[in-house]
């Protein structure tokens, strides 16, 4: 092993651990580690410009192909289409926030099914899934464990079960389509797949598993959820009306329009050629344009500290990738698989699974996005299998335990500071065994879909 | 002097509580201490136990994680709860004392803060755990360096500063020279003092 690569591993595991030990904000872990990356690995050991130019892939943006992409195509280094579309959304969410959106629309659901435990449980779940489709999870369980709260308080019901059923469904959401979790859009983007290549592979896997995991929380929830309620009649009149969470009706129609103009970019994005960078940009901008003078407010709510944490993370993987690490790493899985392709798919599913329930997910994908490249080129299996492989796995794995997604650890904080602790028991005695359930269908998805 | 927040860090087995209960007294305000366990469960509807659990005891980082503010772990969101509650009292214009809960740096911003850190001879506090745990001095040893090493975790991961750092207060003073009453008839003058001299 060369000396490069030798720094190259050494800045990835003081990375990973200074995340993990939460000393230091992670962006600035990231950011301090990846300029490490560009000052040892490839300035001191490697002596390469070349390497530093492509990880900063600053000529990425003068590409045709990153703004209008007819041709697939891979990227390296920095994965700037990531960022820029997670920006893009993040302006949007918080316009949408700001007009009542997210409340409006749980209250909405709660009131159509007239208020009653066993439905708003069932159509939230459904509600988190979907959302989570577009929007980060994060943004999605915030509104909706605060509602959940709300309404349990007023209709006399533990919200514990929803809440937790809420995380696991927005995970899983997230796993359907090419947006919906920061690993997809890493996979999308670094690999060229369009949100319908999620949506008709991962997102048939997610629909499959939804329809399992809302009987499974039904049956597992079923006697908390009606031990308090007694079936009587739920008094609406107390509770908060839907419009009255519409903070202006101009700004909530116009958010409402964004969005339905971002879902149909989204999901025509094959058909028009329009990369996530644009689509990301083009949300963000006529977001701004439409807030008027609140424009500036909205810029300065954007979570400008992942867009840093992915900034660093991209230039440290890229250590990795430029010193032949992750091509060893590759070559591994192939000789433990023996070449075996349902070997090697098993061992992505369920290494990301137990990886991603433990450690942040985005660093894990990352990683693992150039790994399954080599390994699709050395031992020629095909790499959307993979890549459904390492989605699936990220995705599903991190709602296995209370620190494994972001969603889990803003759902179980949510419903602490509402006198709900969720203890690492408690949550892991009934979401851990849902996500074995849902990576065994997913296994079996793949293998017997793509194998 | 309108409003007067006596902060009061400790060490264990130094009697920092009772010396917060007695100036409390002699000023006439509030004290929270285990009053604000009682407020908090009473607030959120979590039990008195519950919220004592996790009471002033730092995180395990292995098992935690922040997201935008957000934290899994009930030890940040009880610490949360507590230190927004005092945050509240402070801003709605409230004289009370508080015992720990890194008040001294998360109520420095108010001109009526006063920060007292309160600490012992080891063998006074060993003497003192002995009594009231009902302990031999290894356990007593045990248990107070065991309560000290959380209270000093806590402190630096909610404030990242210095438990116990003199600089951090107004006044430190050892309570085992004066004995628990002397300490508080100094700390009464102090306070008196720091209040007529804003006046003057």
């Amino acid at each position: 092993m060369t000396a490069a690569a030798i720094f190259a591993v050494i800045i990835f595991v003081v990375m990973f651990i200074m995340i993990v030990l939460d000393k230091i904000e992670r962006q600035y872990v990231t950011l301090g580690c990846g300029l490490l990356t560009i000052i040892v690995v490839f300035g001191i050991c490697m002596r390469s410009g070349e390497a530093i130019w492509e990880t900063l892939a600053v000529k990425s943006f003068a590409t045709t192909d990153f703004w209008y992409q007819v041709t697939e195509s891979e990227s390296k280094g920095i994965n700037w289409a990531t960022i820029i579309f997670i920006a893009g959304m993040m302006v949007m969410v918080e316009g949408m926030a700001r007009a009542g959106f997210f409340r409006w629309l749980c209250l909405k659901i709660a009131y159509l099914v007239k208020c009653r435990t066993v439905p708003i449980f069932i159509t939230f779940m459904i509600m988190s899934a979907v959302l989570s489709m577009f929007i980060d999870s994060i943004t999605v369980i915030m509104f909706l464990s605060a509602v959940t709260i709300e309404l349990a308080h007023l209709l006399n019901f533990n919200p514990v079960p929803m809440i937790l059923s809420e995380i696991f469904c927005a995970n899983l959401g997230g796993s359907a389509t090419m947006c919906g979790d920061p690993p997809n859009i890493i996979v999308g983007t670094s690999l060229g797949f369009s949100f319908f290549d999620f949506l008709s592979n991962t997102g048939v896997a997610a629909g499959i598993c939804l329809v399992v995991c809302v009987l499974y929380f039904y049956i597992v929830f079923k006697k908390e959820l009606v031990s308090n309620n007694k079936g009587a009649a739920v008094d609406m009149s107390k509770l908060p009306k839907p419009k009255d969470a519409i903070k202006s009706k101009k700004d909530f129609i116009i958010s409402s329009v964004i969005f339905g103009i971002a879902v149909i970019l989204l999901v025509t994005h094959s058909v028009t050629h329009l990369t996530v960078a644009t689509i990301g940009l083009f949300i963000a901008i006529i977001t701004l344009i439409s807030s008027g003078r609140t424009s500036l407010e909205l810029i300065k709510k954007v979570d400008y500290k992942t867009v840093l944490f992915f900034i660093g993370l991209f230039i440290v993987v890229s250590g990795l990738e430029e010193t032949g690490i992750l091509v060893l790493i590759a070559d591994f899985i192939k000789n433990i698989s023996n070449g075996n392709a349902m070997i090697m798919v098993a061992i992505i599913i369920w290494v990301s699974a137990a990886a991603s329930a433990f450690v942040d997910n985005i660093p894990f994908a990352a990683t693992m996005v150039p790994v399954i490249q080599s390994l699709s080129s050395a031992a020629g299996v095909n790499i959307s299998t993979l890549a459904w492989s390492l989605s699936l796995g990220t995705d599903i794995g991190g709602s296995a335990t209370p620190i494994g997604a972001s969603a889990n650890v803003v759902g179980t904080s949510v419903s602490a500071k509402n006198g709900h602790p969720i203890t690492w028991g408690k949550y892991c005695a009934k979401l851990a065994p849902a996500t074995v359930i849902v990576l065994a269908i997913s296994t079996v998805y793949v293998f017997v879909r793509y194998l | 002097m309108s409003q007067i927040i006596i902060s009061i860090g400790r060490e264990f087995g130094s009697g920092g509580r009772v010396i917060a209960e007695a100036l409390a007294k002699r000023f006439d305000i509030p004290v929270y201490d285990r009053h604000l366990i009682t407020e908090i469960a009473e607030k959120t509807g979590l039990s008195h136990d519950q919220v004592e659990k996790y009471n002033e005891v730092p995180k395990s980082r292995l098992i935690s994680r922040r997201v935008r503010g957000f934290s899994n772990s009930i030890e940040d969101n009880i610490a949360e709860m507590q230190f927004e509650f005092i945050e509240n009292k402070a801003a709605s214009g409230d004289s009370f004392v508080v015992v720990g809960r890194c008040s001294e740096t998360k109520l420095k911003k108010y001109p009526g803060l006063i920060s007292i850190f309160v600490l012992g001879d080891m063998s006074a506090k060993i003497k003192r755990i002995k009594e009231l745990y009902n302990m031999n001095e290894n356990e007593a040893k045990a248990f107070i360096e065991k309560k000290d090493r959380k209270r000093k975790s806590y402190h630096n991961y909610h404030t990242g500063l210095h438990w116990g750092d003199s600089r951090l207060y107004d006044i430190s003073i050892n309570s085992t020279r004066l004995g628990i009453d002397g300490t508080i008839d100094l700390l009464e003058d102090y306070i008196k003092a720091r209040i007529n001299g804003s006046q003057k």
